[in-house]
């Protein structure tokens, strides 16, 4: 395991007004690894994504990308100077998010999705940037649906492009909200199955899931959190075969059962 | 029948005339009004300190009727800011003026109802915020609003009748010319009335037809 | 320019005539409020013809939506004052003549009579087959099930769309005054043709007509949400 994360969250805190969400949030993620995370609705697992990638600014902590500090240098009297926003875009890049509500852009065709970013934020030409799409989605098996628009595609399929648009971007990790919450059960499927062959690539990914065998069997590690505070993690088996708190283990056998 | 023909058929070329100067005042318009409208509605969505600026303009041509506001610019406007110099310019002015207020309003609507996730999925591929709106926000509300764009054209077509009183020689200028030499009202009038009518009602069936074939396009649902 | 903003600014000689330019303002008052009895009327009328299940009506009702939401305000206006008359007259063999305000109310309220026929309908379609269902199972005869249940329910729902009819309709009263019915506008020509300033009397009209409308549509749409929120909270 090499020194430096791909992602490291350092005492992450996170309120909004007097409601303290996220209360001081600690981890690695190790490159290539899959990091599962689990808890109750309102656990505060979204709002750690969306700190991750600054979609919400942390009230405190760090997040580090390959070491990089998200928040900016601290300068020599300790204090923090936030990054500009264009700082803030480049880092971004490195994290592709796929999110519950898929979040495609109506007007664009799949490919349009795809090529959007490559384009306009790596100015790669139209001809590479359709190449790159293309294999994108043949990733996620949607190779003949480029020319059709978002509207037209069923839930399953519309994630599936969702997430070739984040690889599109070739990120250093891939974040997930749920991905497959809003999906009917008999679609929850082909999207795992695509997870799990990202995963199986060496994609470093973390996962905010309530698919438990997913998370079981897909992932190196299993966060659990609790109120806005990691109450329990290790590897799937011994999260989910010893749970040291009781708090995890009720969970879990509710969502096992 | 024969009054038909001496008054409205043999007069056919100046009542075209007349329509060609209310097609050519209404698209002006028009384009001022989508201009004026994006405009004053980044403004107020954006600009903090012209906020209440923007707010005033737009709630202030939205309340005050057409009529009102085309003697005010053609009368007012002039003298305090030395144009419009003719009167077809002030007719275009003020019927731009009404439905900027409308249109700002209108997209205000739209914009915000592009869902904050469509915005967050940009930010997430590292665009900028430029990008973001340029590429993602004003596209994706131009599909939802373009049936009350298609609207709003034809309330500024049927506006446009009163700018006849300020001797813009439109139809119904050219309309009530002809009335005035024969004081025979009866077919002209009803001819006048019925080119309007037809004109507005094709003008919102193919600009409908348009815009769900637009939406259609995209999958999604006719408005 | 900052004179004649000083001057397009000053309420003075507006307020000289305050007193005839009020008298205009009532006319306008007066005519909207006819307009909209019978734009109300006619547009209901309109609205159950088009839900009609015979054909001949409903396609009667769509006529007179097509014709009058599409005709302009000003040429309706003129073509009643100067156009209809002549036709009456023909058909019972007698002069007939309008008086400026009866014209204006035929025509402000058959061209809004087509509005208040679509936001009608719209209404009376949104009304869920079941509520019907569920009168007729109780034996309610159809006009107690058309009072009683559907149209409380269709005022409410169409409410917020009717209210920026009214707003249209008001503003459309000051064409009136181009057929020379008395109204705030008119009285301005007027005044602007004897005391040759146009500049401060128009910007008087602009603005009064704007606080009038600002004010009183502002409260009506306050009071309308507000009975509304009470149904649907
Ligand atoms: N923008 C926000 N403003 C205020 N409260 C928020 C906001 N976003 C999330 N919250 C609150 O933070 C808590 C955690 O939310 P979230 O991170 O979405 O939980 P989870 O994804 O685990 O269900 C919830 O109580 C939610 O109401
Ligand atoms: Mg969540």
């Amino acid at each position: 395991m090499d020194a430096i994360p791909a992602i490291r969250v350092v005492d992450l805190r996170k309120n909004f007004g007097a409601l303290e969400v996220l209360r001081g949030v600690s981890f690695d993620v190790h490159r290539g690894s899959v990091v599962s995370m689990i808890g109750a609705s309102g656990s505060g697992k979204s709002t750690l994504l969306r700190c991750i990638n600054r979609l919400e600014t942390p009230s405190a902590g760090e997040v580090f990308i390959d070491g990089e500090p998200m928040g900016g240098p601290v300068t020599a009297n300790g204090e923090r100077k936030e990054r500009p926003l264009s700082d803030i875009n480049r880092m971004r890049r490195d994290l592709g998010m796929v999110f519950q509500q898929f979040n495609l852009w109506p007007h664009m065709t799949v490919i349009g999705n795809v090529i959007e970013a490559p384009l306009r934020v790596r100015r790669m030409k139209r001809k590479a940037a359709i190449a790159l799409a293309e294999e994108c989605l043949a990733r996620v098996h949607l190779s003949e649906k480029g020319t059709e628009y978002p509207a037209r595609l069923s839930g399953g399929q519309m994630q599936r492009v969702a997430i070739a648009r984040a690889l599109a971007m070739q990120p250093k990790a891939m974040l997930f909200d749920e991905p497959t919450s809003s999906l009917d059960p008999e679609l929850t499927d082909e999207v795992l199955t695509v997870m799990r062959e990202l995963a199986a690539d060496g994609t470093t990914m973390i996962v905010v899931t309530h698919e438990m065998a997913f998370a079981r069997d897909a992932s190196d590690r299993v966060l659990f959190l609790h109120n806005g505070q990691i109450e329990e993690e290790g590897p799937p088996d011994q999260v989910f075969g010893a749970p040291k708190s009781e708090r995890c283990r009720q969970f879990l056998s509710k969502k096992l059962q | 029948m024969s009054n038909w023909e001496r008054l409205v058929w043999n007069q056919r070329g100046l009542l075209w005339q007349g329509l060609a100067v209310t097609i050519e005042v209404c698209a002006i318009a028009f384009a001022m009004a989508i201009v004026g409208g994006l405009l004053l509605c980044l403004v107020r969505m954006h600009v903090r300190p012209l906020r209440p600026v923007a707010i005033a303009l737009i709630e202030f041509f939205r309340a005050t009727p057409i009529f009102v506001q085309l003697m005010w610019v053609n009368y007012v406007w002039p003298e305090l800011f030395g144009w419009p110099n003719t009167f077809f310019t002030a007719g275009w002015v003020a019927l731009g003026l009404q439905s900027s207020g409308y249109l700002a309003e209108t997209f205000r609507a739209g914009i915000e109802a592009v869902p904050r996730g469509h915005r967050e999925a940009g930010y997430s591929v590292g665009m900028s915020p430029f990008q973001v709106y340029r590429r993602i926000v004003l596209p994706e509300m131009l599909l939802t609003v373009a049936p009350s764009i298609v609207n709003q054209f034809t309330v500024i077509v049927k506006s446009s009748t009163l700018v006849s009183v300020i001797t813009v020689p439109d139809l119904m200028l050219q309309a009530m010319k002809l009335v005035n030499i024969w004081y025979e009202p009866i077919e002209v009038l009803t001819a006048t009335a019925a080119i309007y009518i037809g004109f507005v009602f094709l003008v919102s069936t193919a600009g409908k037809a348009l815009a769900d074939y637009q939406r259609r396009r995209f999958g999604l649902n006719a408005a | 320019m900052s004179e004649a903003l000083v001057d397009a600014l000053n309420p003075a000689l507006f307020w000289e005539y305050r007193q005839v330019l009020l008298r205009g303002l009532a006319f306008n008052a007066y005519v909207f409020f006819s307009a909209a009895t019978v734009a109300l009327i006619v547009g209901l009328a309109a609205a159950l013809l088009r839900v009609n299940r015979a054909w001949p009506f409903r396609w009667i009702g769509t006529l007179h939506v097509e014709v009058f939401r599409n005709a302009p305000d000003y040429i309706m206006v003129i073509w009643v004052h100067f156009v209809l008359p002549l036709l009456l007259g023909k058909l019972i063999g007698q002069r007939v003549e309008f008086s400026p305000f009866a014209s204006a109310v035929i025509a402000l309220g058959f061209v809004y009579s087509g509005y208040f026929a679509e936001t009608f309908r719209a209404g009376i379609q949104s009304i869920p087959q079941g509520h019907l269902d569920a009168g007729r199972a109780c034996g309610m005869a159809e006009s107690t099930i058309l009072w009683r249940i559907i149209l409380p329910q269709v005022v409410r729902r169409m409410l917020p769309e009717a209210v920026n009819q009214f707003v249209s309709l008001f503003k459309a009263t000051t064409i009136v005054s181009l057929i020379a019915v008395p109204d705030l506008m008119y009285q301005v020509s007027m005044v602007t043709q004897q005391e040759m300033r146009p500049l401060p009397l128009y910007t008087g009209a602009a603005v009064t007509y704007f606080a009038v409308i600002y004010v009183v549509a502002g409260s009506v749409r306050g009071l309308s949400e507000r009975w509304r929120n009470k149904i649907y909270a």
